[in-house]
């Protein structure tokens, strides 16, 4: 077995010391640091996505998977960054004002970055200037909305507006996402996109990062 | 027929003599929409206990026993930690499991035991399940990553939990025999389960066969308390030992007629889609005419599947009523 196929199972048990070994005997062994990311790293996230999609693995192994490969990108982003390797694109993410449940959101920006998308994390109760003034600020392709609230899901709908107000709806793509919201009400308010889990959140952004 | 004995015969999977009962579930409402109906002509000096009899619905009496001391120390954070390992466990003990708070609690319940055998009301109970309580304690996140980080701390909170309750449920039948109670749980969510069988069945399993055969010896259906989409863990909570679940919340994608078709014996409350409730009238009966079927079949009680949204005004809230008894009697005919 490869090292690199070492890294992506280990990744997947959620075994973040021994995944940060393997990173770290890899690039010793002189693997290109993008390679060691995406044979590896991103291997095995894709791989927990597919099972979270399919409900054979759960969130807990989905958390531990992400820890895992939140350490073993600690130690790859210097020789990243030497190697002048970027994100794929760049995500605002946020659970939408009034709303504090952050579960399903941070699922989504594990998910997000196991597809090698960078992802700021504004947080909950985030108004929808922040998101807009974040995208603009950052440079961001997408602006990620959670809500688990049917009374705060309107606020998605106010992103839109500000978006519109504020000159960069063709600039950036809105996501929606969370319990109350689906595909009707994505297309009611005008976003462009609605996942039902967070694995196809994360395949839907990569998508509108590698078109654009 | 008296109102109690309405709800035994549905948990009984038999026919009531006049209709289904008409509740909404939970035992209460949102502050939000009890708010919105008080600026719309809802008298605001009605207690919440005698709310639902005043709205023209049957009166149900929910107990929910306190697994941690009034006093206890709170989260920094919604959904934030009170203690992180073994040690904060250990610091916290004083604070949780407060048998004081569970004997005030059943002198409440001495007082409603002459209405409750004279079929007044049913009485019902809850406690905090084997997923819910552990999170109450460890945080949302951190709970679930205490599966893979803290097994053994996991497996000494149920232990301690069961015994507690054990305890509470001797207090509980020495006043009466509740008609049914739930474990709060919310282990599930739009896509399912939460944690895998696995999970399940290594953690939570071992408290509920602890703390299950005390109540159902008793008489107590057993139901689980879990929005989200429960469907694929229903054969789980069979497993071990439970009766019925609620609120199957139809926005999360629940499909109570196929959940009837594969589980002819299972209880089930709720069902009914609270969004059809901020859409209208004619919304609200197509839904009750989607449950019909399944309110045909027997331990079913439809409610609101998971509390009256704030924006449904009292108005169109009495039509629900209304609409709710008529399809209540037709269950039965």
């Amino acid at each position: 077995m490869s090292i690199l196929t070492e890294i992506s199972e280990n990744l997947q048990k959620g075994k973040a010391k021994i995944v940060k070994e393997l990173v770290m005997q890899a690039v010793e062994q002189g693997y290109a640091p993008e390679e060691i990311l995406s044979k590896g790293l991103l291997d095995g996230m894709n791989i927990i996505g597919e099972k979270f999609k399919a409900n054979e693995v759960y969130v807990p192994e989905v958390l531990v998977a992400a820890r895992a490969m939140n350490v073993g990108s600690q130690v790859l982003k210097p020789y990243l960054e030497q190697a002048g390797v970027k994100a794929v694109g760049r995500v605002c993410i946020g659970t939408v004002q009034g709303d504090l449940h952050d579960i399903g959101k941070n699922l989504v920006k594990m998910m997000m970055e196991g597809k090698g998308l960078e992802v700021i994390d504004l947080g909950t109760d985030v108004a929808p200037e922040t998101f807009i003034q974040t995208a603009i600020e950052q440079n961001c392709q997408i602006i990620c909305c959670s809500a688990l609230l049917t009374t705060t899901m309107g606020v998605m709908g106010e992103v839109v507006k500000k978006a519109e107000e504020a000159g960069i709806r063709d600039k950036v793509k809105i996501m929606i996402g969370g319990a109350p919201v689906d595909e009707a009400f994505c297309r009611q308010i005008g976003a462009d996109c609605y996942t039902p889990d967070a694995a196809s959140a994360a395949d839907a952004a990569a998508a509108f990062c590698a078109a654009n | 027929m008296t109102n109690r004995e309405r709800f035994q015969a549905v948990l009984n999977f038999e026919k009531p003599d006049d209709r289904l009962p008409a509740i909404e579930w939970a035992s209460w409402w949102w502050d939000k929409t009890v708010v919105n109906w008080q600026s719309q002509g809802l008298p605001s000096d009605i207690g919440f206990r005698e709310l639902a009899p005043y709205l023209g619905l049957d009166q149900h009496i929910q107990f929910w026993f306190q697994h941690r001391a009034a006093d206890c120390p709170q989260p920094k954070f919604n959904g934030g930690p009170i203690c992180e390992d073994e040690d904060g466990y250990e610091a916290l003990l004083p604070y949780l499991y407060p048998d004081n708070e569970v004997d005030a609690a059943i002198e409440g319940m001495k007082a409603l035991k002459e209405a409750h055998d004279r079929g007044d009301f049913p009485i019902w109970f809850s406690v905090d399940g084997g997923f819910w309580f552990p999170r109450t304690l460890l945080g949302i996140e951190n709970h679930l990553y205490s599966f893979y980080d803290e097994p053994e701390l996991y497996h000494r909170i149920l232990d301690d939990l069961a015994d507690f309750q054990l305890r509470t449920l001797e207090k509980v039948y020495s006043v009466l025999t509740p008609d049914f109670m739930t474990f709060g749980e919310d282990m599930s969510y739009n896509n399912g389960p939460m944690i895998s069988e696995d999970s399940f069945n290594e953690f939570l399993l071992p408290y509920y066969q602890k703390v299950i055969p005390y109540i159902k010896e008793h008489g107590t259906k057993v139901i689980v308390d879990s929005d989200g989409d429960i469907t694929k863990m229903i054969p789980w909570l069979k497993h071990a030992g439970i009766e019925g679940v609620l609120p199957l919340e139809r926005q999360a994608g629940v499909d109570v007629a196929a959940l009837r078709e594969a589980h002819p014996d299972f209880l089930f409350i709720g069902a009914f889609d609270k969004m059809t409730m901020r859409r209208g009238v004619e919304d609200m009966r197509g839904e009750f005419e989607r449950l019909l079927p399944v309110m045909k079949t027997g331990g079913f009680i439809p409610s609101v599947d998971h509390q009256t949204p704030p924006d449904v005004p009292l108005e169109r809230y009495y039509k629900y009523i209304d609409m709710l008894k008529e399809y209540a009697e037709k269950a039965v005919k």
